[in-house]
């Protein structure tokens, strides 16, 4: 069988670890990925809420301790 | 506190705003503008997605840094007040001295 049908066959099951000669293609800034983009601002957004969760419980901890409420 | 035991929760927490954290964060998006250029895109106007996160990764690590740091100082002053409290004979009081006691007689050369 010619190479040239195995790595067709390639490009199915491991898209993650190597790009397959034939249907590889430059990423197109045109056409973003909305998953990626949406993924790195819920995750920006949960990062923020966490520390300004962790920052209040700090604030309320040291007030307590210190009986300064 | 994963990372800090429990009485350094007496510490006063650092504000949201704190040195390592504003420098982390500058280094996040320096990093972000730096993956820009390496790829050949604008470093400002692209991928604001991946500078956003990197800048509040690295926000949130100077946030907890700064929280370690002001912990392990806490701790050291502690010892070191500690150390000076059991061995008073090695911290003598001294009067203080007037600086005519201490400066050198003045002999001008004109």
């Amino acid at each position: 069988m010619p190479l040239g049908r195995l790595l067709l066959r390639t490009s199915a099951v491991n898209k993650m670890v190597s790009r397959n000669f034939f249907i590889a293609s430059k990423p197109d800034p045109s056409k973003p990925n909305m998953l990626r983009v949406g993924l790195a601002f819920g995750s920006t957004a949960v990062l923020w809420a966490l520390l300004f969760k962790q920052h209040s419980t700090d604030v309320h901890e040291y007030k307590t301790r210190n009986w300064l409420e | 506190m994963g990372l800090l035991p429990d009485e350094a929760k007496v510490l006063r927490p650092p504000g949201i705003v704190n040195r390592n954290s504003v420098w982390f964060g500058l280094c996040g998006w320096a990093t972000a503008m730096l993956h820009n250029s390496l790829n050949r895109r604008p470093a400002l106007k692209a991928g604001v997605h991946r500078q956003a996160l990197f800048i509040t990764v690295g926000w949130f690590i100077g946030y907890h840094l700064t929280k370690y740091e002001n912990y392990k100082y806490a701790t050291l002053d502690r010892d070191m007040n500690e150390y000076i409290r059991l061995h008073p004979d090695e911290f003598p009081e001294k009067e203080p001295k007037t600086f005519a006691e201490i400066v050198e007689p003045f002999h001008p050369i004109r």
